[in-house]
């Protein structure tokens, strides 16, 4: 069918990207799909599980809720950008030594959650970081050794 | 031992944290790609009087609609064949499937399936087993009789789709030198694995016919099998890739979406994507069975258990699937960890107009264990018994047998992890404020182990690489690293392990049963150990040298006593190449293992709040009985996010239906236990090399779940004095018994 499509610029891990998008595409949809950056997850869709937490312009979002017109010039980091000409991030390396990850599915939301509050505020108690965490579920760790992870983290920082 | 017992990263663990990992949705072709959809059912119970599907092909944008028209007429299942991958006569849930559509894009599929037209004559749909299995209610499977069972399947009579009862001793007699009976009847709902990957598939088929399904599977040689039986395929014909999997639990062991994604496949000659919304995933994937229990208990007043009958109706839901598997793991549990001279077991698994139930880590286990370990701690205060010692006091021991545990049990270590708990709990030490509370559960759970093979084989550097395709879920591919790094005197960087697919692995495992380990290490460690042989018989040669004088350490083969005079493992393994062996590889496999137990013993302390009921989590500690921790790292963490599963299921997880539609398909309204519910679980390791696994090992993943539930409703009993029968622990119910409590007095 054909659709009315709605070009778009954003910026996404400091790259620039034009394209055009329908207006009823979320950003989750368009990163994945659009620009193939698969690391960013769909858990429900509705914004309860947190699986799809990107940055959007120093906000953290969850992308199944916005859409992608929404993100017109705006600049966006997900998974894929957190890590520094493959060095990675103090989370990531936290995230790996900890066993904070099992499958691995919650873990790029996870650690995009994780990546606000440290930007936010570097030296976290545990109980800032379960509320920081609060809205992205995970279902493998029961949670102790991410906020461990996160912790140890803001302390390599 | 150098490398086993260390609590390394799992090998996979860098491409997760960066995002690399590619699980069910995130496979790319080069091809284009179809988004399949599939039509389920609006109805829990309704004859089917026809299907228009015309629209819906004419829609533009569609590429392929199927039915059960474009399927062989297959009726499967492992213990009865009742199912049909799409409905054609009756359906039997809300969700069951009526067609399915392929489409440029999702909106185009979702349209599609508003223009397929179906005429249904809706009947009294019966929802709950106890229900089903009154007399007059109405029949889900009217053709039943006709259908093909496998012998073991007794009983079957109306909705009853399987029957069993079992004696050990004289019952009556039992209860009759019993000094106290004690009779409870408890209610655990359906609730869901809610991995937070939803069910995704990618099928594809190419020119010669041969069917590719990329799925995030704990079982891709049963995917591989059913997709052949389905569609009547020889097995070289059918390619399974699994993906990354993103939570498993036993929910992604059933075939759901990917014969739909074939079918769609085959019909439109493209690849189709099928990823199921988070409110199919709940509705039509297969959750725990909803279980109906009576307990009957025979004691002396010095706590020993004379007699115990059990009841237990088990909801399957529409189709059978793995229901008669859990009953067996019924029989084997429902009577507890307890040396009981006198017990029956009569168990129903009955068809009702639900999901399909399946496989949820310890299918049955935690609500037996909340049955069964309630009415102990109820009987422990009526008797003025301490908990912990009236366990003790029953508790099974080395050599002893329970009900259809295959004969005499070996590494039984009870005892010993409720020591542990009781201990690390400071059991003694109970909390004396007000509305808090201290409970206790021990779990109990027999792991088999089904059939495995493995392959491994040095490269010409030296390095390892293994052959296995048994799906990761817990890190069992980074233990099974571990065991060939072990054997073979290297590192687990020396050590390449991945899962590989249908076509190139060995026949293995499935990753449920907490199984995996037991059965892929043993066949990873005799391959391992054969290499070694091989790696020995190449060196003897050149070192001219006894293999009985040589040692294999430290990436290097050497004659004991002279280090110097030895061999680089990579200077073997090219020898080897022109040396009369040839390459040193070895695939070696296992099968068969006996019944070995594992316990789980569990301490919560809970705050129950008087003016809500609402129970808050103030300490959990759990041991278990885990033989020898491969990977200590894996252990914990498994065990912790158990707990948190269990806790989900104690207090506030539970599917509600109105007509077999579901209430709360979301996860805002079914709440799992998120960063701000969770308590630190404070994991204890009972060690203890186990009599047969690789270097000891016991399975972890399902006993660490079993005793949850029952642990919180005993501390609540304890802080309020109130007992609970029916999952979960809500604020409303705990609220309900204090009053009740109150207005008694």
């Amino acid at each position: 069918m054909a659709e009315i499509k709605k070009r778009i610029r954003v910026t996404v891990n400091g790259e620039r990207y034009e394209k055009d998008v329908s207006p009823a595409k979320s950003l989750l949809d368009f990163l994945r799909t659009d620009l193939n950056l698969t690391g960013t997850k769909e858990g429900c869709g509705e914004g309860e599980c947190g699986a799809c937490s990107v940055i959007l312009n120093g906000r953290l979002v969850d992308s199944c809720l916005i859409l992608a017109f929404e993100a017109e010039g705006q600049e966006i980091q997900t998974i894929e950008g957190i890590s520094r000409h493959d060095r990675l991030h103090p989370l990531q390396k936290a995230f790996a030594e900890k066993g904070a990850a099992q499958c691995g599915y919650c873990t790029p939301g996870m650690i995009m959650a994780a990546k606000y509050l440290l930007d936010h505020n570097p030296s976290p108690t545990p109980e800032q970081t379960l509320t920081a965490i609060a809205g992205n579920l995970c279902r493998c760790t029961g949670y102790g050794s991410i906020v461990d992870a996160i912790l140890s983290a803001a302390k390599e920082r | 031992m150098k490398v086993i017992g260390q609590g390394l990263p799992r090998v996979e663990i860098l491409e997760k944290v960066t995002g690399e990992s590619v699980f069910g949705a995130d496979v790319r072709l080069s091809s284009p790609l179809l988004f399949g959809k599939i039509l389920g059912s609006p109805h829990a119970h309704a004859r089917i009087k026809s299907i228009d599907t015309t629209k819906a092909e004419r829609l533009p944008g569609v590429k392929a609609v199927v039915t059960a028209q474009d399927l062989p007429a297959v009726r499967y299942g492992r213990f009865v064949r009742d199912e049909e991958y799409f409905a054609r006569t009756k359906v039997r849930l809300v969700g069951d499937r009526i067609a399915a559509v392929a489409a440029l894009d999702e909106e185009t599929a979702e349209e599609a399936l508003r223009l397929i037209k179906v005429d249904y004559e809706v009947l009294r749909p019966v929802t709950d087993a106890l229900e089903a299995m009154r007399e007059g209610a109405p029949l889900i499977h009217e053709e039943y009789d006709r259908y093909h069972a496998i012998s073991m399947m007794e009983g079957r009579k109306g909705n009853i789709c399987y029957h069993k009862k079992t004696v050990q001793g004289d019952i009556e007699r039992g209860f009759q030198e019993a000094d106290r009976i004690f009779e409870h009847r408890f209610y655990a709902p359906m609730v869901h694995q809610t991995y937070i990957e939803p069910h995704a598939v990618l099928a594809r088929v190419d020119a010669s016919g041969k069917v590719t399904v990329w799925v995030p599977t704990q079982a891709q040689f049963f995917i591989r099998q059913s997709v052949a039986e389905i569609f009547e395929l020889p097995l070289i014909k059918v390619r399974v890739i699994p993906t990354e999997i993103g939570g498993g639990f036993g929910g992604k062991l059933l075939p759901t979406i990917e014969p739909a994604a074939v079918a769609l496949a085959r019909k439109s000659g493209m690849a189709v994507q099928i990823v199921m919304s988070r409110a199919e995933d709940f509705q039509v994937a297969n959750p725990r069975h909803p279980c109906h229990m009576r307990y009957k208990t025979g004691v002396k007043l010095d706590g020993t258990i004379v007699a115990r009958e059990v009841e237990v109706v088990l909801g399957t839901g529409a189709y059978c699937g793995i229901g008669a598997v859990t009953c067996q793991r019924v029989e084997m549990l429902a009577a507890g960890p307890y040396r009981i001279p006198n017990v029956k077991i009569d168990l129903f698994c009955v068809y009702a107009n639900h999901a399909n139930c399946g496989p949820y880590r310890a299918p049955a286990g935690p609500q037996l264990a909340f049955a069964s370990e309630s009415q102990i701690d109820i009987i422990a205060r009526e008797l003025e018994l301490d908990p912990v010692e009236m366990r003790l006091k029953n508790a099974i021991e080395e050599g002893d047998t329970t009900p259809a545990s295959g004969g005499p049990l070996k590494s039984v270590h009870a005892k010993a992890t409720l020591l542990k708990v009781a201990e690390a709990a400071h059991w003694r030490v109970k909390p004396r404020e007000k509305n808090r509370g201290r409970g206790i559960a021990l779990g109990y759970w027999l792991v088999g182990g089904y059939a495995s093979s493995a392959g491994v084989k040095l490269n010409e550097d030296g390095t390892v690489t293994v052959m296995t395709g048994v799906v990761d879920l817990s890190g069992t591919v980074t233990s099974l690293g571990q065991i060939v790094a072990e054997v073979l005197g290297v590192e687990l960087d020396d050590v390449h392990v991945r899962t590989a697919d249908s076509d190139f692995a060995p026949h293995s495992t499935i990753s449920a049963g907490s199984q995996g380990l037991r059965s892929m290490g043993t066949a990873t460690k005799m391959a391992a150990e054969e290499v070694k042989k091989q790696i020995m018989e190449v060196a003897a040669d050149k070192l001219e040298a006894e293999t009985s004088d040589l040692m294999v350490e430290g990436k290097r083969v050497y004659v004991r006593g002279s280090i110097e005079k030895g061999l680089s493992l990579g200077q073997v393994a090219q020898l080897s190449l022109v040396h009369k062996q040839g390459p040193i590889v070895s695939i070696q496999s296992s099968s068969h293992f006996p019944n070995q137990p594992a316990f789980s013993a569990h301490v919560t302390d809970v705050e129950v709040d008087p003016e809500t009921g609402g129970v808050k989590i103030l300490r959990y500690v759990a041991a278990q009985d885990v033989g020898t921790a491969i990977n200590p790292l894996s252990v914990r963490g498994q065990i912790q996010g158990s707990v948190m599963q269990g806790l989900g299921q104690a207090l506030s997880e539970a599917c509600t239906f109105a007509n077999g539609k579901m209430l709360n398909p979301s996860f805002l309204d079914y709440k799992i236990f998120s960063s701000l519910d969770a308590p630190r679980v404070e994991v204890y390791l009972v060690e203890h090399a186990a009599e047969d696994g690789p270097f000891g090992a016991k399975g972890i993943g399902e006993p660490s779940i079993i005793p949850v539930p029952a642990a919180v409703a005993n501390a609540v009993r304890d802080a309020v004095g109130v007992s609970i029968f029916d999952l979960p622990l809500t604020a409303e119910r705990v609220l309900k018994a204090i009053q009740e409590k109150n207005q008694r007095r």
